[in-house]
């Protein structure tokens, strides 16, 4: 579908939008950029990101960060990009992803494909209930049928779809956001927000549970969890 | 513990009794325990507000009332009222308006202007929907719920303490209060008042040569890099300015304790004939008219100083009769994991009057805030809450024109070996420049939309 491996294309709806309202209100057409993601200078912005984030990305196991490591390109702008825009409430990194601060759509494109590519957690932080008990079971049911059309059977997510990998993810950080999503501390897509409103917050730990334990492809990973990232020594 | 955790009214009006000026104590006893013959009592006119209702409207909510607008209760406030919006919650600090210590050092070298580190406590109350009350907290009775403060007696159903430090002037040997009020007059250590900060610019600003001493206390002090770093600002200035200075940087420390390559770096390559680095320097005394410092085996004497003592709990913990005596920063005995006293599931402790090994930052206490506003809206709500760590994130200032800064991140875990918190992950960018002393602004910026605006 790509041109080239590393060519990347986003959607800039709200671009379109903002530059020309009376095209987008008669035809809803949205941009599509296209960009050459220029790696280096990915590794070069992101090391603004790691004084907070850590040179790995991989959060931390109490989920007050969450890994970004691994994380669909398209997601991570979105995030990014609702976060600029005071979308998704995140004050603290507000002013780090300004255009004033980290560049245009250039760097936000070079960022993100510098971090979809480093290697994951291979100990994340996971839910309490391990296989063989009936939570687990419970999770595995309400995840396949509540999530997983979105975020897919083992959690992969989409990218085309900006739906987040929840696989290696710390359970600890997606309950968190779940649970702000549910109480209204966080905007989401209204597909999520309808499942996240059905559910109670016990379904929505045994659901997220269930996605904690689905392995992560050991190509994803890192060696062990003492790996760090040489591009910051 | 069990009998200081419970602090009878008794107990109370003794303890107030020992801080306020005379004739209060026997007010607070009017106006809860009737005295047999109130009619007569002589109420000084000016002392009758300390005994009325603080003038807020009813609560809607129960009420959190938060002691102290720092980072930590400007922080507690708004995330109480995201978490739970049925919070009556009101803020209290003594002083009119708010002024940012992280970034002070950029703007004692004109880097940033006062606007930039000063805000209005009436909108961070406006934007984030609470009340805020400029007062003095006198003290609190935790069995009647009440909180004393100079605009009246406020009723709580949760009190937060976030008061902050004080210096500890005994432990440099300077144990007269007088004289204590008389050094921190003359050599502020800039790390607890405002004014602080304002002498010590012009203290700078004015200096013509000479030695300027400077030291880092022991122990667990507020903000591990800044002393150093205020070290490499007025080098920085007086390089600049071309003042024939000297920076005497005594450090009660054996090493220097934070981003030490860094900083040995700095004082070695960009101010090696500016800061003279002394390390295990214990302060044993000082001698403000003599204006000479003394330690264990030397003596200095100086032009001008900022002496920063170690610090302690602020005394508003201990003269309600909460501290425990052991601890060696006069703090309270909490639950380490849900900051509530032990025994008392209304009275909170957060920021760097928390009795956790925590690095004492404006960040940690921001971090720390969204969580203990769970843990407080989960106990009103009957909610669960797991325990999430703050983070601590440093500064420091190492050059100027343009702002070079480098940065230092730490994470916490809890030890389950130990039964101790321990650092978890650490990150330091030791390089300081051009894009550290943005992402410095861009830090203080957020944080500062955090608290106040959005
Ligand atoms: C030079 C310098 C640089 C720093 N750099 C950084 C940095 O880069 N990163 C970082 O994270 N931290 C930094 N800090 C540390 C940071 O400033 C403190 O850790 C932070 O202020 C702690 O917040 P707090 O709310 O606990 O206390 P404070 O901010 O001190 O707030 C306490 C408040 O309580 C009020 N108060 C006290 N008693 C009463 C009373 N009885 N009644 C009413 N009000 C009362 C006070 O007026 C005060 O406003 C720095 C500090 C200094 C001095
Ligand atoms: C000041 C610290 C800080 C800096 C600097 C920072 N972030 Fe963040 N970021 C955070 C915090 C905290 C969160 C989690 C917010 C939450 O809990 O909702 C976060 C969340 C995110 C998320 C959302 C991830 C998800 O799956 O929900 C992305 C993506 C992200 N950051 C990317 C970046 C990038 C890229 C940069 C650099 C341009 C950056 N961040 C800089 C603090 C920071
Ligand atoms: C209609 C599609 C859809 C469904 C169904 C759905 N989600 Fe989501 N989910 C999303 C989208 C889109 C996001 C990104 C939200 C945003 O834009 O910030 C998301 C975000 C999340 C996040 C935050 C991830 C992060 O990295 O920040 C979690 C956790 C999550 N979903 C869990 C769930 C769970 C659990 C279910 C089932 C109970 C579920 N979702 C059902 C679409 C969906």
């Amino acid at each position: 579908m790509f041109r080239h491996p590393r060519r990347f294309r986003f959607l800039a709806g709200l671009f379109a939008l903002v530059l020309c309202p009376r095209l987008y209100a008669a035809d809803p057409v949205r941009m599509v950029l296209e960009f050459q993601p220029d790696r280096d200078n990915g590794r070069q912005v992101y090391a603004t990101c790691a004084r907070c984030h850590l040179p790995e990305a991989w959060g931390n196991h109490d989920g007050t960060y969450p890994q970004l490591a691994g994380q669909h390109v398209n997601v991570l702008l979105k995030q990014l990009l609702d976060i600029r825009t005071g979308k998704r409430r995140n004050p603290s990194m507000r002013p780090f992803v300004q255009e004033r601060t980290v560049g245009g759509y250039q760097n936000l494109v070079d960022v993100v494909s510098y971090i979809t590519d480093l290697p994951m957690d291979p100990a994340h932080n996971r839910g309490p209930w391990p296989e063989a008990t009936p939570e687990y079971a419970k999770g595995k049911t309400l995840y396949l049928d509540n999530c997983s059309g979105c975020h897919g059977a083992s959690g992969e997510g989409n990218n085309e779809k900006s739906y987040p990998r929840l696989q290696g993810q710390h359970y600890s950080y997606t309950y968190r956001q779940a649970i702000a999503a549910k109480r209204g501390l966080r905007k989401v897509n209204l597909g999520m927000l309808a499942v996240v409103n059905r559910l109670s917050e016990e379904e929505l730990k045994f659901a997220l549970n269930y996605v904690s334990r689905i392995p992560v492809p050991k190509k994803d990973l890192a060696p062990n969890p003492g790996w760090r990232n040489p591009d910051f020594k | 513990m069990t009998d200081k955790s419970k602090l009878s009214r008794r107990r109370f009006l003794q303890a107030a009794g020992s801080t306020l000026v005379a004739g209060v104590p026997a007010l607070a006893v009017a106006q809860h325990e009737p005295a047999p013959d109130e009619s007569t009592a002589q109420t000084p006119p000016s002392l009758a507000r300390l005994l009325r209702k603080a003038d807020l409207p009813a609560p809607k909510g129960p009420r959190v009332v938060i002691v102290g607008g720092g980072w930590s209760g400007l922080s507690m406030a708004k995330y109480l009222k995201l978490q739970n919006p049925a919070f009556d919650v009101v803020l209290i600090d003594r002083q009119p308006a708010f002024l940012s210590f992280p970034l002070s050092n950029a703007w004692l070298a004109d880097q940033v202007d006062l606007e930039f580190l000063s805000h209005s406590f009436f909108e961070a109350a406006r934007h984030h929907d609470y009340r805020f009350l400029q007062a003095t907290v006198l003290g609190f009775d935790r069995e009647a719920r009440k909180v004393y403060s100079d605009a009246g007696i406020l009723d709580y159903d949760y009190l937060v303490l976030a008061p902050g430090i004080e210096y500890d002037y005994a432990r440099i040997g300077v144990e007269d209060p007088v004289e204590q009020q008389t050094l921190y007059h003359r050599y502020p250590g800039g790390f607890y008042s405002s004014s602080e900060l304002l002498t010590i610019k012009r203290k700078i600003h004015e200096f013509k040569r000479g030695t300027f001493l400077l030291n880092v206390p022991n122990g667990d002090y507020r903000c591990s890099a800044a002393p150093y770093e205020r070290a490499c600002v007025m080098a920085a200035m007086f390089k600049k300015h071309n003042v024939r200075a000297k920076i005497l940087l005594l450090d009660m420390n054996s090493d220097i304790t934070i981003m030490k390559d860094a900083f040995s770096r700095a004082f070695h390559d960009l101010y090696a004939d500016i800061i003279d680095y002394l390390p295990s320097s214990m302060i044993s005394n000082v001698d403000v008219a003599g204006r000479s410092v003394e330690t264990e085996f030397d003596e200095y004497s100086f032009d001008d100083a900022i002496i920063y003592p170690p610090i302690r709990a602020s005394r508003l913990l201990e003269e309600a009769g909460i501290v425990n005596p052991s601890s060696p920063q006069k703090t309270a005995d909490t639950d380490p994991f849900r900051y509530n006293l032990v025994g008392d599931e209304h009275v909170y402790i957060t920021g760097d009057s928390r009795s956790q090994p925590f690095s004492k930052g404006g960040h940690t206490a921001n971090s720390e805030a969204q969580y203990v506003a769970e843990v407080i809206a989960g106990h009103a709500l009957g909610r669960e809450v797991v325990w999430r760590s703050p983070q601590t994130m440093c500064f420091s200032t190492m050059d100027i024109d343009p702002l070079r800064a480098m940065s230092h991140i730490t994470y916490y875990r809890y030890d389950e070996a130990s039964k101790d918190f321990a650092f978890d992950r650490i990150h330091s960018v030791d390089n300081w420049d051009v894009t550290g002393g943005q992402a410095s602004l861009a830090w203080a910026e957020g944080l500062f939309q955090d608290m106040f605006y959005e």
